[in-house]
């Protein structure tokens, strides 16, 4: 479990992990919905590439299948699936916001630093490899809860909760030296099928309402 | 016991997949009823064997993954016992639904599928013997609750369950943040392995005084999964979830969302509790918990006051309760300890009592208003006089045991700071008068039939029967075990709160 290149991994893995928060914030500034999942898939993508990155950089063999799911599942399979309920509901294909693009990428901004200092106690605790994943990690969940509340369309609320979930699968990854294949397993069920779920319901949405905008949904209250 | 413990997690999971080749609906009926009598009778096995295993450490265990301690032998009598009369329960409800024409054969086939599947999750989440693996066990518990709440394809349904979906997938994710924190400190302990995730194993290391699980991170965890598994559990003010999913839900579902998935929730925190405490001190987690507690009462005894639809109250009243659970937890010692848990068990009759009774006057008048039942109890006694008697037993009324476990909290509150124990008692107050007032109006007096469309409807005999049963089953268990409370905390909860204290390393 020795880290056979410190330098080169850790360099490596923060690059990689620096690419995800990028994508994040490309997805926070992303208007049009098919963009928003396509950022998706590639944020995805860079998250296989740092899980195999520590997979090589610390012989942990199980690391590469969770990597090889990632690119089966979150580069795939989930897509392909809000690709087809975009066009099933067939919506104008535009982001709709609560909280505008500049004000967003302010805020998101804001969250990184917070995540920074939240987690600065901690990062020395982490394996030498990757000592500022935790804080990008904790980051992505915190802008991808951010986006979930501020964007009204159902298709960005998932793609919302998908990016909490890649930050998660980043820190489990890459300061954990991820959790145990049985774990990653399940927790990977878990995702495709709450994915697969939230689009059936965005599906009934659309059918019953007319709509996927969830600010309509005002007809339960006090 | 070990096959008791398989059969117990297995049969929920073989029921659903059964319930996939049904076909026709005395079939489905035999199937559910066999279910819920094995059931109980793997429940009682493994209870058995736990208590039976002399000192409060034994346990049931299968394998390095499946463990079923003095807590998880709790939540599997409650889970069991409660699931059980909920499945004899959906179905009598769905049949009605189904011979009333409301839904197709292959939706009530599917209806089923969910319920056993939703239970399955819950069995398993207990009985596992991994932080990690229980959190996948808890996330399918809520995957299998959304497709369960939003079934009724109203508008209504489907909002309650997109806000079910969003909210609570938000709180998993973030407990799985705090299940990857806990990891992170553990594998300097007990390495890269799945050791690290065990909760035996956490609690040994966490009993020793320089255990080397690291304070600050033990902290940040804390924080995600009570702010995860809070949402579950329907603490304040991550509660907004709930009103509308027991409102909009079929009513068995409703029942089991409150009666059992709620305490899943707080299951999950009072387990990490233990593993914090030690590190960090009782305070800190301890006064988290006492602040929601209070908060959720707050909102849910003066959100009561303004309801207007009776399953609707009975979900903020599950708030409160949670509140009352959250505050004895929260001020932990035995008696609080052994007043939340003792709370836990006589919510989870009581309240699926009452959702019960809910549902017989929901068939019977086919709408929720408050205002527009009255004279339950002379019009339909079973439901009616079923109501009632979960009322007063929720509002902590003598001889039900959730009098004694309010007693017992506000003494522990008491102890802690008496300005805690006076708010409380004040919130029960509130809580009291909200609750007890429309529903006493819906069952006591006379009945009214002022308008042309308020006409009941008739419920067909034998389902009539398996609901009545249900809740008749409920109620006796609640009334035997608010005499029966000696017995019980001297064998069983007594143990489980040195079991949670002793780790928490407390004098």
């Amino acid at each position: 479990m020795t880290p056979t290149h410190p330098d080169l991994g850790s360099q490596l893995i923060n690059l990689c992990s620096m690419m995800l928060l990028l994508t994040t914030f490309a997805i926070v500034a992303q208007r049009r919905l098919s963009a928003c999942v396509d950022l998706f898939a590639f944020q995805s993508l860079f998250l296989a590439v740092t899980a195999a990155l520590v997979a090589w950089f610390t012989d942990s063999p199980h690391i590469y299948i969770a990597a090889l799911l990632t690119i089966g599942i979150k580069t795939a399979a989930i897509p392909m699936i809000l690709r087809r309920v975009i066009e099933r509901v067939n919506v104008k294909r535009e982001v709709e916001f609560i909280i505008n693009i500049p004000p967003s990428l302010l805020i998101c901004g804001a969250l990184v630093i917070l995540a920074f200092s939240v987690t600065e106690p901690i990062a020395k605790l982490g394996f030498l490899l990757t000592r500022d994943s935790l804080a990008i990690a904790l980051a992505i969940v915190l802008i991808g809860f951010f986006m979930m509340i501020s964007r009204k369309k159902a298709i960005t609320q998932i793609v919302g909760f998908l990016m909490m979930e890649n930050g998660l699968f980043l820190g489990a990854t890459a300061s954990a030296y991820g959790m145990p294949l049985i774990v990653e397993l399940g927790v990977f069920f878990d995702v495709l099928v709450a994915a697969l779920i939230i689009g059936v319901y965005t599906h009934r949405l659309q059918e019953t309402f007319d709509s996927v905008d969830t600010t309509k949904l005002t007809g339960l209250k006090e | 016991m070990h096959t008791a413990l398989l059969i117990l997690i297995a049969a929920p999971f073989v029921a659903g997949l059964a319930s996939l080749a049904v076909r026709t609906r005395p079939a489905m009926e035999r199937l559910q009823l066999a279910h819920a009598v094995v059931l109980w009778a793997a429940m009682a096995a493994v209870v058995a064997g736990v208590v039976m295993g002399g000192d409060g450490d034994s346990a049931v265990s299968v394998g390095p993954l499946l463990r079923a301690d003095r807590l998880s032998a709790f939540m599997d009598l409650m889970l069991a016992f409660v699931g059980g009369t909920a499945l004899c329960y959906a179905v009598g409800y769905m049949g009605e639904e189904l011979s009333r024409g409301h839904l197709t054969f292959p939706r009530y086939r599917r209806f089923f599928v969910y319920f056993n599947l939703f239970l399955f999750a819950m069995v398993l989440a207990v009985n596992l013997d991994n932080i990690a693996l229980m959190w996948i066990a808890v996330e399918g518990s809520t995957i299998s609750a959304a497709l369960s709440v939003g079934f009724d394809r109203t508008k209504a349904a489907l909002e309650a369950g997109w806000k079910y979906i969003i909210l609570n997938f938000v709180g998993i994710a973030l407990a799985l943040f705090g299940t990857v924190l806990i990891y992170y400190t553990s594998e300097h302990v007990l390495g890269v392995t799945m050791e690290a995730l065990s909760w035996t194993a956490l609690h040994r290391v966490a009993s020793h005084t320089t255990n080397g699980l690291n304070p600050v991170v033990l902290k940040m965890a804390f924080i995600f999964v009570m702010m995860g598994y809070g949402t579950k559990a329907g603490a304040a003010p991550m509660h907004t979830w709930l009103p509308d999913a027991h409102a909009e839900a079929p009513t068995p579902v409703s029942a089991m969302l409150s009666g059992l998935m709620l305490n899943l929730g707080l299951y999950a925190v009072l387990r990490l509790k233990s593993i914090v405490d030690p590190a960090v001190g009782q305070s800190f987690a301890g006064s988290i918990m006492l602040g929601l507690g209070l908060l959720s009462m707050a909102i849910a005894a003066t959100f009561m006051l303004i309801q207007r639809d009776y399953k609707r109250l009975l979900g903020y009243s599950s708030i409160e309760h949670m509140g009352i659970m959250l505050i004895g937890f929260g001020v932990g010692g035995p008696l609080g300890l052994f007043g939340g848990f003792f709370h836990m068990l006589n919510h989870a009759l009581a309240k699926s009592a009452a959702f019960y009774a809910a549902g017989m006057t929901l068939l019977r008048h086919g709408h929720k208003m408050i205002e527009r039942v009255t004279g339950l109890a002379r019009q339909a006694p079973a439901a009616g006089s079923g109501l009632f008697l979960a009322a007063i037993a929720l509002a902590g009324l003598p001889p039900f045991g959730l009098f004694i476990s309010e007693v017992l909290i506000a003494t522990a509150a008491y102890r802690y700071h008496q300005g805690i124990a006076y708010l409380f008692l004040a919130l029960l107050a509130l809580a009291f008068a909200t609750l007890v007032a429309p529903l006493s109006r819906m069952t006591l007096g006379a009945p009214v039939q002022s308008e042309a469309g308020s006409e009941s409807l008739t419920v067909t005999s034998g389902p009539d029967r398996l609901m009545t049963m249900a809740l008749g089953i409920n109620l006796a268990a609640l009334s035997l075990i608010g005499l029966l409370v000696p017995v019980i905390s001297l064998d069983w909860l007594l143990p489980i709160s040195a079991l949670l204290e002793a780790k928490a390393g407390l004098p």
